[in-house]
């Protein structure tokens, strides 16, 4: 059974200028424990998708949601927003591009730790919360954790900001963790090591990923699983081994094309818009 | 010929009563019509390089050339516009008040190139070049896409006709897409302007694919440098295979590369 199901989801926004179209009928699902990727340029509808699984834009009045989001079985329609604001950062957590801006620079890591740790425990006092969070940054292979607990966010690397996010993402046992462009703010070495443990530790927790990357590479480090989303519309999807062995849709081999490689292939021409683009949706074997 | 050299330059910054060594006796030249890149790790030093030559700041010692002089503390209005800078965010590079047009213009009317009618047609033709419509002009950054607003950070370095660019991360905020426009862009300017680059940045993906040599910056030193086909081929340094190592691929031949690499390191 589907830990995430989407169905037939479709976004717009009521703005000045009339309506804008945002997503037009996406489905999309993620078992336990699965690493599934959404891929696709700015302006995609990648994030507004993680959006809306948070709850975050059913708040907004100019925003009209309409199709099926069901998270462990239950329909999210019915969701109030008490209900989406309990299950954000216990059921379902959520690491950000840029580790750094997205701590408060006010307070000391223990404390929005413990911030954390009592959304799921309320009556944690702060040793538990210490002896929580000091665990939880332990996993992360973080050598001093006392003194990272004591600092605030800019006194740390974006290096180890990244590892107290992933930290702090998992301390309250999620089912499933959304990660959008996790480390692109980093550069490409701590880029490589925030992966690698994300993957360990999410295994570790069985703990399901939604990715959200604009690149290919990254995704196919870290994905079992992946979505190719095009101006709103899933343009192919399969297993990971399966789209990079065999990319069929004309979008996802110009995002594939549009990464740099290390054996050095060029710069491609890659057109702005082609036709070829809104071709239908391609869909892998071995999906779930 | 030999644009730009930089002679056993070194910076140390006084942080908390503690010297901070960002860059360390580094040499190297930069040749006219290359584009030379510099690459590291956060911290290595590579702004802090940038940002010497450009005159933000001067060096602690060493010497910075251009064009066979050394280039003083002071740089008077003519230096300041052979040598332009890119810079990674162009939406907090510009101004959110100021059309782009304005923008472009600005350093138009810094250096006194032209008449103001002049100006105009200038603004158009720098919008042209990087393949904007002249009518967004009038739009503030805030209304352009990431790709736009990169471009237009582009066209405000090239319209001053400079002869060395400083890019500091110029693709990094732009998704894979949006950044292979930009970097076949930069190329093709490159050439038909007769540019020469000074490219910084921690991607050795894009370096492998837009510079002809590369620096490699590790805690303010240089550890290797040399022709990039030759520095991937063969890296000499652990440093530098590393960084080639966290680079995520696509192809089955990165991976070979990529295994390749990791095996010299075992």
């Amino acid at each position: 059974m589907s830990l995430l199901s989407i169905r037939d989801l479709s976004l717009s926004f009521r703005g000045i200028h009339g309506v804008t179209e945002v997503l037009h009928g996406i489905a999309l699902d993620i078992a336990p424990g699965e690493k599934v990727a959404l891929v696709g340029e700015s302006g995609s509808g990648k994030s507004v998708t993680a959006r809306i699984v948070l709850g975050l834009l059913q708040e907004l009045a100019a925003a009209r949601i309409d199709g099926e989001v069901r998270f462990g079985g239950e329909d999210m329609r019915g969701f109030s927003r008490q209900q989406f604001a309990a299950n954000r950062g216990t059921e379902i957590s959520m690491i950000f591009q840029d580790p750094t801006s997205s701590l408060n620079p006010t307070f000391i890591i223990e404390r929005q730790f413990a911030e954390v740790i009592r959304r799921r425990n309320p009556g944690a006092s702060r040793e538990d919360c210490l002896r929580i969070a000091g665990e939880a940054l332990a996993e992360t292979a973080i050598p001093d954790v006392e003194r990272v607990l004591a600092s605030y966010p800019f006194q740390l690397s974006g290096g180890m900001n990244q590892r107290v996010m992933i930290a702090m993402a998992l301390v309250n046992k999620p089912k499933l963790l959304i990660a959008d462009e996790p480390g692109t703010a980093l550069d490409v070495t701590v880029q490589a090591q925030t992966l690698q443990l994300m993957r360990q530790l999410t295994d570790e927790h069985q703990a399901a990923v939604f990715f959200i990357s604009h690149n290919l590479g990254v995704v196919r480090e870290f994905a079992d699983r992946v979505y190719v989303i095009y101006r709103g519309r899933i343009v192919e999807d399969g297993p990971t081994e399966a789209i990079f062995a065999d990319p069929r849709h004309a979008y996802t081999r110009a995002l594939m094309a549009a990464v740099p490689r290390i054996t050095g292939m060029g710069l491609p021409d890659i057109p702005e818009r082609s036709d070829s683009f809104d071709a239908p949706q391609i869909s892998h074997e071995g999906g779930s | 010929m030999t644009l730009l050299a930089l002679k056993n330059v070194t910076k140390t910054f006084r942080v908390n009563q503690r010297e901070v060594h960002a860059v360390r006796d580094v040499s190297f030249d930069v040749r006219e019509g290359e584009c030379l890149a510099i690459v590291g790790e956060s911290g290595s030093g590579k702004t802090t390089l940038a940002n010497m030559i450009l005159g933000l700041f001067g060096a602690t010692s060493g010497e910075i050339h251009f064009r066979d002089s050394a280039l003083p503390a002071r740089r008077p209005t003519e230096l300041r516009r052979q040598i332009q800078f890119v810079q990674q965010n162009p939406l907090s590079a510009l101004n959110a008040k100021r059309s782009v047009g304005a923008s472009v213009r600005l350093g138009l009317e810094t250096y006194r190139i032209g008449e103001r009618a002049a100006r105009k047609a200038a603004v158009e033709a720098a919008l042209e070049a990087v393949g904007l419509e002249p009518e967004l002009a009038r739009r503030p950054p805030g209304a352009l896409s990431g790709g736009q607003r990169q471009r237009v950070g582009i066209a405000r370095a090239l319209a001053v006709e400079p002869s060395l660019v400083v890019l500091d991360e110029p693709t990094s905020a732009l998704d894979v897409l949006v950044q292979a426009r930009v970097l076949r862009l930069l190329n093709e300017l490159r050439a038909a302007k007769k540019l020469t680059y000074v490219f910084i940045t921690h991607d050795l993906a894009v370096v492998r694919n837009i510079a002809d040599r590369c620096v490699v910056l590790k805690e303010g030193q240089i550890v290797e440098m040399g022709e990039t086909t030759a520095i991937f081929d063969d890296p000499q340094h652990d440093y530098t295979r590393n960084l080639i190592r966290a680079v995520p691929v696509v192809d089955q031949t990165e991976v070979q590369l990529r295994d390749k690499l990791g095996r010299a390191n075992d």
